[in-house]
């Protein structure tokens, strides 16, 4: 039996109720990933960099023990430039606990593979994507969002920010109609 | 304000916008944008730090 394939439509994927939202024959759409294994990730960075990245590292150490906890490796690597997911590290951490976020140190060579697996991730958030993430709250198609909005979104969705957090990041963002042109925007984001 | 013809009650924050909250995508896509967002704070927050902490070695130098 010849497999029904519609040539003529090609249609977008559809976001179904089901469960396991898979049009497409892909076996590992699961819904725990496997493990990560930091031993294949080779580390990449300069010697320079290295003494860079040990520098804001000990930064954190509010110890002395020349580690961190785990509860401060995201800031760390934002500090370091990148923008993971606070899923993404998680992962990279080795999915920890909330006990073992707060407990658990991590010394300053267990923490360079980490880097550098989220540093390789070939998902990383662009100019581009963060844009056509805020397009979708466009309205009226103007590329502006409304302030008002975008507060709720980022309160109520994905790893949903705090109030306080939502403030600090909207502090001036507004114009005097409470519009954000979210272009400006992510500039603005992405220039620090 | 202006409700829907429905004639459904809903309250103010619906009003506002349909958010999807339960779209994966959607989802993904706020994660993202959060994610840059948080990594901008931090960093932002840490270029204020270091100008005190530049002025404060310098100071001990001179």
């Amino acid at each position: 039996m010849a497999p029904k394939k519609d040539a003529k439509a090609a249609p977008a994927k559809k976001a179904e109720p089901a469960k396991a939202a898979a049009p497409a024959p892909e076996p590992d759409v699961v819904a725990a990933p496997p493990p990560l294994d930091l031993s294949t990730v080779k580390v990449e960075f300069t010697p320079d960099q290295q003494e860079d990245y040990k520098e804001a590292f000990g930064l954190f150490d509010r110890v002395g023990d020349a580690k961190v906890a785990y509860n401060q490796v995201a800031d760390i690597m934002r500090a370091l430039g990148q923008n993971p997911t606070n899923k993404e590290v998680r992962k990279v951490l080795g999915n920890p606990s909330d006990e073992d976020m707060a407990a658990k140190r991590l010394e300053f060579e267990a923490f360079l593979p980490m880097l550098q697996h989220i540093v390789n991730d070939p998902n990383k958030g662009t100019f581009d994507d963060y844009v056509e993430g805020l397009r979708v709250f466009d309205k009226e198609g103007n590329g502006t969002v409304m302030g008002a909005e975008l507060r709720i979104v980022l309160g109520t969705l994905g790893e949903k920010m705090t109030e306080a957090e939502i403030d600090a990041l909207m502090q001036g963002q507004e114009d005097e109609n409470g519009s954000i042109n979210f272009e400006a925007f992510v500039k603005h984001i992405m220039s620090i | 304000m202006e409700c829907r013809n429905d004639g459904c009650p809903r309250t103010h924050e619906d009003d506002i916008m349909d958010i999807p909250l339960d779209d994966p995508e959607a989802n993904k896509a706020a994660a993202k944008i959060q994610a840059s967002f948080r990594g901008h704070m931090t960093r932002k927050r840490m270029k204020e730090d270091k100008p005190r902490e530049e002025v404060r070695a310098s100071a001990e130098l001179g």
